[in-house]
């Protein structure tokens, strides 16, 4: 028994006078009764512009949407404004991505939990509130009583989710539309926010179109997959099925480019590598305890006025390996990262550097000696400046390179290396795709020879499929230029892939650190393990 | 979007040159016009005739008084006193029009001047105190309050008074000097959300210098809200800079503002005489309409966000 | 919360103590010598000398700044130099008929323009909205000046609507009969950059993502906008409108001129007009400690209505 069947479905949306985006381009599905269904595909394949064409969410001005969506028998596509209205909040309901933006910053969660329930039901102020209270409770905020005057920001990202969660839910929907619930959280509060809803859909017999970019997340959920990729679909099936055996090159290889805990290749299959056999030779890694030590923090801290964000960090890094450090947010790992870069100032502690105090080392030594990534793609370069400049101006403050052409014919080498075009050097940052710019800002790093790379969650931003590509080309690098990386990432998979020994952070402080095997085989710390089993899959 | 920017900009450019070439051609109070000595000879059409205001009375030494101004000014007696100009004469029977169109050329050039000054200082001051912080902040915040804890126009009608002093020059210094403080607020808030952005880090990691980082980093990132304000200013100096001429307390007697077209007017209108409110007004709506239009186009050009 | 307030109230000083040095400055260094102002058509040395010893201005420039504080602290300046009326007196009976125009102007001014600024973002992109742009861009380019002498021509003099100017004696009759006109222009004026200004503020929180979970949640439009967007917008809003008080508190100069209302922005500019320092010190000090105490005022109601921001 279907209860929202999509047919035909195509959205565009006009960016300016002469270009239009196909975000869909006729695709059809079906959600049955009570299932749970995953919309899986990474940016830019549509999943999201399908969820609001369900919705009647599209925007009015730049869009269009031609196809059938079936709910209960009635067409969508064809119902007027106010029957829309009519089902929105009542019958399907959705929730986002970012919960702190989604929620109205100046209302109370119990008004807005209360307003679905007061436009849909008709209830009064005070019955409504009290049914808030209710809700609140059932999605597992504590103390619901005083949490229903609470204003957004007041939650943390987990509990503003679960207010969503609730606001949804108020009406009785039959279909609740989850775009990327747990994308923003962390992956402790994932798995409870996971759970939660599926405890809701069973408890309420109501169906669940999950979308989201990483299809391991769905193994645990879902009834049936839908995978898509620039607007069409994939595959579709049943999950275990799919998850078995999967029929098209893009589901391989997205199951397969994500780093698992299981195995380590010697490189991560990327898209383009599907359908093909890929060789299985593993990767070690690990220290022997005989290497250089090129690094080494002896209770580095750092301390703002209110609050210990570092609290007596000490680690070794070894030349050419790597330590990685996982942490979730909040736990110090940036901090770490932006001491050790000499971008912020340690209230306490002492690295050792090359054999000397770090703060002995002149500026100019250390950072060409030590360089870092960010996180960001679209912040950390210069929106201003043109590629070439950005990779060129390192050099001529460091007074490297031979000249103006000199610096220029090094810039294009370092372009070549990180597989771009040497095109690339006359345009703006602007121009390219999140992947790309992260391929700059690493050139970048490169380009004064560092024996130190700082890797602060350089692929957390990026697709599944780019990430691969990516993590490939960093190990490249290490291996042709034998430099040390501190990598640090909130995903373990990632960090067992890349590291030789891993640090676990939590609240600022070191709980483990263990070589990278050993860590994941047999953790010891309670967060390790915490963390470990909340992965998706475990 | 494009063709908004190029429009605007023309229109912007035509009434400049148009003031230019005016300027240029506009002879010093040359006192033409429909001044005649018997009122038997006075034109009253409807709308388009010189004011004049003796009672009737023949002037006996006119003969002679004209004789003489012919003599001094060097003009040959050919060039003909016009019984109706374009857009009418004023009181002394000065082309409205060319009075108009003079006074856009005042107008732009104070307007600009004092904008270009006062942005230059607000974002200097702008930038030290976002990118620096701590005392250096303190203490240029301070002055910021300061200069804005008085009202603006108070400030500036203060300081006219106590200047005493007329002329285009003083006009320029009175609002460039106390016109900084908005781009000050809004530099120093851009500079203060930049400083912690990662490409400004990434800049810190190669090794890049704090005064590198404040102005060949951060300042490409500002200009776009810069150049909107310099043009906000020149806009807004050039409303201020004819509410001063009209009090009396702007440009000298000698140069055309409209602000002085103005406060001619406004006696004028008890006698039926409007033309020179129309176009002073006109002059003045279509420089600040166009000048408005283009920081618009320039806004919506500039916005990072669009690209 | 009071230790907030009381921390800024100890903030006014530093800034008061900087507007009376500038004020200071300008006046008894930049100013020049008053008597040679006041003395009149034939000044003759020992007039001169009494004049300025009255004033006190043969002291020394630190005995001068030391008067000029004491003046502050016990709020008396003297008397004005051109109508030897007491400057503190001058303020008392000028302050009514400036708040009788002022008040109901910005009360009337930004409920219009609020309302308009929310039509027109609402249909941005429309030919109603740029229409609408433009004809504020225009509006904007019309000296407030042209503004009060056509009107006050056109709707007064030749209609005979409005008196053209004036001052009665009971407040009613000064707020129906007299004020009318006056706030008519001042709403005018302010109408074009305030809908400017506001329509920003309500296409910021028209893109926000909590619009599109309101419409999600089966919300009409109408609440969409008047309840949500409405809320969020008039942060900003609020804030502006308190920014604006003291500068309309200065008395809206031009208005009272033309109008004759005797206000305290037209003993401004009269005062201006004859370099009658006195009351020109006095406002512009007073003027300043209101406007310090507005933006504090401004900032605990931001913090009221915006439940983000925390004291500290």
């Amino acid at each position: 028994m279907s209860l929202l069947q999509v047919g035909g479905l195509a959205v565009d949306f006009r960016v300016d006078a002469e270009t239009t985006l196909h975000a869909v381009r006729g695709i059809g599905f079906e959600v049955p009764e009570q299932s749970s269904v995953a919309l899986v595909g990474e940016s830019g394949s549509g999943k999201s512009a399908t969820a609001l064409a369900i919705m009647g969410l599209l925007p009015r001005e730049n869009s269009t949407a031609s196809g059938r969506i079936l709910y209960a028998g009635r067409d969508l596509m064809q119902a007027g404004r106010k029957e829309m209205r009519g089902l929105r909040g009542a019958q399907i309901s959705m929730i986002f991505q970012e919960p702190m933006s989604s929620l109205n910053p100046v209302f109370s969660i119990g008004f807005q939990v209360g307003e679905v329930l007061r436009e849909h039901r008709g209830l009064s102020r005070a019955a409504s509130r009290q049914r808030a209270i209710e809700l609140l409770g059932e999605v597992g905020l504590s103390d619901p009583a005083t949490k229903v005057d609470a204003h957004p920001f007041q939650l943390s990202g987990g509990e503003q989710q679960r207010a969503m969660i609730a606001m949804a839910i108020a009406c009785e929907p039959r279909l609740l539309i989850a775009d990327e619930p747990t994308t923003a959280l962390d992956v402790t509060v994932q798995k409870q926010i996971l759970e939660l809803l599926a405890r809701l859909k069973a408890g309420r017999r109501m169906a669940l179109l999950f979308i989201t970019h990483d299809l391991s997340l769905v193994r645990e959920i879902a009834d049936h997959v839908v995978v898509m990729r620039d607007g069409e679909i994939r595959e579709q099936g049943a999950a275990a099925d799919l998850f078995r055996s999967p029929q098209d090159p893009y589901t391989q290889a997205l199951l397969a480019c994500r780093p698992t805990l299981a195995q380590r290749p010697r490189r991560l299959p990327v898209v383009e590598d599907f359908p093909a056999s890929l060789s299985t030779q593993e990767r070690t890694r690990g220290l022997t305890g005989e290497e250089e030590i090129i690094l080494e923090a002896r209770g580095l801290a750092k301390r703002y006025e209110t609050k210990s964000v570092v609290k007596g960090a000490s680690f070794r890094i070894a030349r050419g390996k790597t330590l990685g450090l996982v942490g979730e947010s909040g736990s110090g790992k940036t901090t770490i990262a932006m001491m050790l870069a000499r971008l912020q100032p340690a209230s306490g502690g002492e690295v050792r550097f090359g054999g000397r105090d770090a703060l002995d080392v002149p500026r100019m030594e250390y950072k060409r000696r030590v360089q870092i990534v960010f996180q960001n793609p679209y912040g950390s370069l210069n929106p201003r400046f043109t590629v070439g400049r950005i990779l060129t101006e390192p050099m001529l403050i460091h007074d490297l390179g031979a000249g103006e052409a000199g610096r220029r014919a090094a810039a294009l080498e370092l372009l070549r290396r990180v597989a771009l075009p040497e095109s690339a050097f006359f345009k703006y940052p602007h121009e390219f795709s999140g992947g790309q710019r992260q391929r700059i800002a690493i050139a970048r790093a490169l380009a004064l020879r560092p024996e130190l790379l700082i890797c602060d969650e350089p692929v957390s931003a990026l697709d599944v499929s780019i990430q691969a590509q990516l993590l490939n080309l960093l190990q490249d690098l290490q291996d042709e230029y034998r430099m040390s990386y501190l990598f640090i990432s909130h995903d373990l998979a990632v960090v067992k892939y890349m590291a030789d020994e891993v640090m676990v952070m939590k609240d600022g402080e070191i709980v483990e650190t263990a070589g990278s095997d050993e860590i994941y085989a047999r953790p010891r710390h309670p967060y390790t393990k915490l963390l470990l089993s909340s992965m998706p899959g475990q | 979007m494009f063709l908004a920017v190029t429009a605007a900009s023309a229109a912007g450019w035509i009434v400049r040159d148009w003031g230019a070439e005016a300027g240029v051609s506009y002879a010093p109070p040359g006192f033409l016009g429909a001044q005649t000595r018997s009122s038997a000879s006075v034109e009253r059409d409807r709308g388009t005739a010189g004011k004049q205001d003796d009672y009737g009375i023949v002037d006996p030494l006119a003969p002679d008084l004209a004789e003489i101004a012919k003599t001094l000014s060097g003009r040959s007696s050919s060039q003909a006193r016009a019984p109706t100009l374009a857009f009418g004469g004023d009181k002394w029977g000065r082309d409205v029009l060319k009075k108009a169109v003079k006074g856009t050329q005042t107008s732009l050039f104070v307007g600009l001047a004092a904008a270009l000054l006062a942005t230059f200082l607000g974002t200097l001051l702008g930038a030290q105190a976002g990118y620096y912080g701590g005392w250096v902040d303190d203490v240029l915040n301070w002055f910021y309050g300061v200069f804005t804890s008085i009202p603006y126009l108070l400030l500036v009608l203060a300081i006219a008074a106590v200047l005493n002093e007329k002329g285009a020059t003083t006009v320029i210094l009175i609002l460039g000097l106390t016109g900084w403080t908005g781009i000050f607020r809004l530099v120093r808030a851009e500079y203060l959300k930049h400083r912690v952005r990662e490409y400004v880090l990434a800049a810190d990691a190669v090794g890049a210098s704090g005064m590198r980082r404040m102005f060949v980093h951060i300042l490409p990132n500002v200009s776009h809200v810069i150049l909107v304000q310099l043009s906000l200013h020149v806009v807004a100096f050039i409303k201020l800079e004819v509410i001063l001429s009209f009090l009396g307390f702007g440009v000298g007697v000698d140069t055309v503002s409209w602000g002085s077209m103005l406060a001619e007017s406004a006696t004028e209108l008890l006698l039926g005489k409007w033309w020179q409110l129309a176009a002073a007004t006109l002059a003045m709506a279509l420089l600040v309409t166009a000048f408005s239009l283009f920081t618009d186009a320039l806004r919506d050009a500039l916005d990072p966000r669009l690209k | 919360m009071t230790a907030y307030v009381v921390r800024r109230v100890w903030q006014f000083f530093p800034t008061l103590g900087g507007v009376v040095l500038l004020v200071f400055f300008l006046f008894n260094w930049v100013g020049g010598d008053p008597a040679y102002l006041l003395v009149g058509k034939i000044p003759s040395p020992e007039r001169i000398e009494e004049i300025r010893r009255g004033l006190g201005v043969d002291q020394p420039y630190v005995v001068q700044l030391w008067i000029f504080v004491k003046q502050i602290a016990s709020a008396d300046f003297g008397a004005s130099w051109a109508t030897n009326e007491r400057v503190s007196h001058i303020f008392a009976t000028r302050l009514g008929p400036s708040l009788t125009v002022l008040l109901p102007l910005l009360v009337v001014s930004t409920a219009l323009s609020m309302v308009a600024a929310m039509l027109v973002a609402y249909v941005r992109g429309s030919l109603t909205d740029r229409a609408i742009m433009v004809g504020c861009t225009v509006g904007q380019s019309i000296s407030i000046l042209v503004y009060i002498l056509a009107l006050q021509y056109l709707l007064a003099y030749r209609l005979g609507w409005f008196p053209v100017q004036g001052w009665g004696s009971t407040l009613g009759e000064n707020l129906w009969r007299y004020s009318a006109l006056p706030i008519l222009v001042g709403v005018i004026v302010s109408l074009a950059p305030d809908i400017r200004l506001y329509r920003s503020f309500f296409l910021d929180e028209i893109n926000q993502d909590y619009v599109r979970t309101a419409r999600a949640k089966g919300l009409g439009e109408g609440r969409v906008m008047g309840i949500h967007v409405l809320r969020n917008a008039a942060i900003p809003i609020v804030t502006n409108v308190m920014i604006q008080l003291p500068g309309l508190l200065a008395g809206a100069f031009l208005i009272e001129r033309f109008f004759s209302i005797p206000g305290i922005g037209r003993e401004v500019i009269l005062a201006v007009e004859r370099s009658d320092f006195p009351v020109i010190k006095a406002v512009t000090v007073y003027v300043a400690v209101a406007t310090m105490a507005v933006n504090l005022a401004a900032d605990l109601i931001y913090r009221t209505l915006d439940p983000r921001v925390r004291l500290d």
